[in-house]
């Protein structure tokens, strides 16, 4: 027993819940205190020992009910057709357990042969049938082979039909065998697959990732502005704590007899990010867009004071867009640009930067901070500098993630070469690394 | 050593008995880790939504094990100071003027500084002695020899700093005070942290605790809340006020009526001598379910709908 609560504590964590051994001497100490009696009762004892937040509790759920799934054996598979023939003590165990309709003996058979041949090791669907063999062979399936050609070699009524019986009662194993692996299957691979294509996905171009990689995106992005954010929002009372507070520090010691005792401090200011961030919409960038907006969006829930702009040949602002639709429905009406007055015609940034001017200038101040998402191909139109140089000027600096690689900068009709001097940080952002890093520089307290 | 409470806590079945008779109804999932929490010697972390009776847990196992609650609300800034302990600066200030002609008396015939101070050293601590201490929840739940019942609230309001103060108390159920030592529990309090989850507790503190989720109810549970905490109202009228809650759980509100506002609703109802649920008797005291105006127009728009669920299913 001990061991299979090992073993379904492996699955757990397999499953993306972190136990320590701590927990699991806990988990040890609970079940020998309730005892195995009664599922009910050792679902809540495992569940208030093992799995600690409600997602945890959620996987902790599902698992559970798939690893103690009670066994039934052969039902699902049909009976063989017979009734079966007595056992005569010539065959082997699997055979004879077989033929007396022993199933528990059975389920508890497979169990043994599963951890036997290591079932908590299988990470990979291909190595189903691997582990389907195995466990057969573990329960002696080749020895009721033996049996069953022992019995078609005799030639007999009775030992034909039992061989029948046997041939069929084969059959139902390998199904329910297989059954097992099936559920067993995905408690311990889960989290080895994800973690591989998570990897995977962090390094791969933006520009390259598919449809069907979007919905994993959407998971890694959320997670990593949320750790960015936790890291960030973190309160350090070292940083907090500036020069003594006159004031304070007199009143509350009137107490004292005016005797200094007891210090205050002054508190300084922390520094809360306040970001203009402007995203390119065009064709040229429309593969990375998708993921820059995801990207904004995400960023839009974790800091309170962004502004966002969307622009392609002219700019317009979008921040209520995030504010009022979900990300899905957010990310569709801006890229088709419904009810938003964008014109997506030819990329236009002097016109982007005009518009800017024009309707939020005033919003820049030697505080904000203004992100630039885009290529800077400006189909050779008026790159207004001036206006770049301007916003440098009034901010407190500006960023610009560029999707193509430095050695593209200036190539063609790539303005970036002459934007570039006006931003504190230019940098090629493709990858979701890329990302993490500009986030975690923007997020940074201390500047 | 004979533990105390033992009596009390034999079976998941007999706590749960005992928690009702002080009007708590908990679901076998409570019992069993209450159960188990006595025998781990174990805080408990309970989460939750708002409402859902976190809180009120505590309260009744200090009621149960008649046991003093200790109750430390936790909020952003709370330090040591407010939690453990603080001298008594005034206090001890207000004796070192009192006894000032004493003090001159000790020093009198003293010839120099140092022999001054070798008289003073005599007398070394007493003004950091326990007796300027001055208990904060924490250090009160150890100091109790009776044993006690300590609540944490809202715990995830706490900084980071406090958090990890927390930790030993929690492990090793003693706290260390510079000038006195290191002071053990008299009797192990029995622990509950509460959180609303407004952000994520440190794995180092969640792994010296039991966890325990405490969702919102399903009716037949509810029903039973509702008996035991507002007895005198008919079941009819019980049926059918725990059947509208649950329908408006299922709209898409801002804030969900939680099992405190189902039974200060049930109060109402008592007082107004309702014998049944109507749309206009609804309208008129959703104020006490729903604490938002938007959500009052949401419900509003499905009342009667909601109404006949409510009332046919009876």
């Amino acid at each position: 027993m001990e061991q299979m609560l090992q073993e379904f504590i492996s699955a757990l964590r397999a499953s993306g819940v972190r136990i320590s051994v701590a927990e699991t001497i806990e988990a040890f100490r609970a079940v020998s205190l309730v005892g195995y009696a009664k599922r009910a009762t050792l679902k809540d004892a495992l569940s208030a020992t093992l799995p600690k937040s409600l997602q945890e509790k959620e996987i902790f759920e599902e698992c559970f009910d798939r690893y103690f799934a009670l066994d039934r054996f052969s039902g699902d598979h049909g009976e063989p057709s017979s009734t079966a023939p007595e056992p005569d003590g010539s065959e082997s165990p699997l055979s004879r357990m077989v033929l007396e309709g022993d199933r528990d003996g059975l389920a508890v058979a497979m169990r043994r042969a599963a951890r036997e041949v290591d079932l908590s090791g299988i990470r990979f669907f291909t190595q189903k049938s691997l582990y389907i063999q195995r466990i057969l062979q573990r329960m002696g399936a080749e020895r009721m082979d033996g049996d069953i050609e022992n019995l078609t070699a005799r030639g007999d009524g009775s030992s034909r039909g039992k061989a029948a019986f046997l041939r069929q009662a084969r059959e139902i194993l390998y199904e329910n065998v297989r059954d097992f692996v099936e559920q067993q299957f995905p408690l311990f691979s889960k989290a080895v697959t994800k973690e591989i294509m998570e990897r995977y996905l962090r390094g791969v171009r933006l520009s390259n990732l598919e449809q069907r990689d979007y919905e994993r995106m959407k998971v890694i992005i959320k997670k990593m502005v949320k750790r960015l954010n936790d890291l960030h929002s973190r309160r350090k009372k070292a940083a907090k704590t500036g020069c003594p507070d006159l004031k304070k520090t007199l009143r509350e010691n009137v107490a004292y007899q005016g005797l200094l005792f007891d210090l205050h401090w002054k508190a300084r200011k922390m520094d809360r990010p306040d970001i203009l961030a402007l995203c390119d919409v065009s064709r040229s960038v429309e593969t990375v867009a998708r993921f820059m907006l995801l990207f904004l969006y995400s960023l839009s829930e974790s800091i309170a004071r962004i502004r966002s702009f969307i622009f392609c040949s002219n700019l317009v602002e979008v921040t209520h867009v995030f504010e009022e639709y979900g990300l899905d429905e957010a990310l569709e009406r801006l890229q088709k640009g419904v009810d938003l007055g964008i014109r997506l015609g030819r990329t236009d940034y002097g016109q982007a930067f005009r518009d800017f001017k024009a309707g939020w200038l005033d919003f820049v101040t030697p505080k904000t901070t203004i992100l630039i998402l885009g290529d800077a191909r400006n189909n050779r139109g008026n790159p207004e500098t001036g206006i770049l140089r301007l916003l440098r000027e009034r901010s407190r600096r500006i960023i610009w993630l560029n999707p193509e690689p430095p050695t593209f900068w200036g190539i063609g009709d790539s303005e970036m070469k002459r934007y570039a001097p006006y931003c504190y940080l230019a940098r090629e952002c493709s990858t979701i690394l890329h990302m993490q890093r500009v986030v975690d520089f923007l997020l940074k307290t201390k500047q | 050593m004979e533990k105390k409470y033992l009596t009390k806590f034999e079976t998941a079945e007999g706590i749960r008995d005992g928690f009702k008779k002080t009007g708590y109804v908990c679901s076998r999932q409570v019992a069993t880790t209450l159960y188990l929490a006595y025998h781990l010697d174990k805080p408990i972390l309970v989460e939750g939504p708002a409402g859902v009776g976190k809180t009120e847990l505590a309260k009744s196992a200090s009621l149960y094990l008649e046991a003093p609650l200790i109750r430390l609300q936790c909020y952003e800034g709370l330090d040591e100071s407010k939690a453990l302990y603080e001298w008594k600066y005034g206090k001890q200030l207000l004796y070192t003027q009192i006894l000032k002609d004493k003090l001159n008396e000790i020093l009198d015939g003293a010839g120099d500084l140092e022999s001054s101070m070798e008289k003073l050293h005599a007398h070394d601590d007493i003004f950091f002695s326990p007796r300027f201490l001055e208990p904060r929840p924490l250090l009160r739940a150890l100091q109790q020899k009776e044993g006690a019942v300590l609540l944490v609230d809202e715990v995830d309001k706490s900084d980071q700093e406090f958090e990890a103060f927390l930790l030993e108390i929690l492990s090793d159920f003693q706290v260390s005070v510079p000038e006195i030592g290191t002071i053990r529990a008299q009797e192990k309090p029995f622990v509950f942290l509460t959180s609303n989850n407004t952000r994520e507790m440190s794995e180092a503190l969640k792994r010296r605790c039991l966890h325990l989720y405490i969702p919102f109810p399903d009716v037949r549970q509810e029903k039973e809340i509702i008996r035991v905490r507002v007895p005198g109202l008919a079941d009819r009228l019980r049926h059918q006020i725990v059947s509208f809650v649950h329908e408006l759980r299922r709209l898409d509100l801002k804030k969900a009526p939680s099992i405190s506002e189902t039974i200060d609703w049930a109060r109402v109802l008592l007082l107004l001598h309702a014998s049944s649920l109507s749309a206009s008797l609804i309208r008129d005291t959703l104020n006490v379910l729903l604490k938002f105006e938007e959500d009052m127009e949401v419900a509003g728009d499905n009342l009667h709908d909601m109404v006949r669920r409510a009332v046919v299913k009876t």
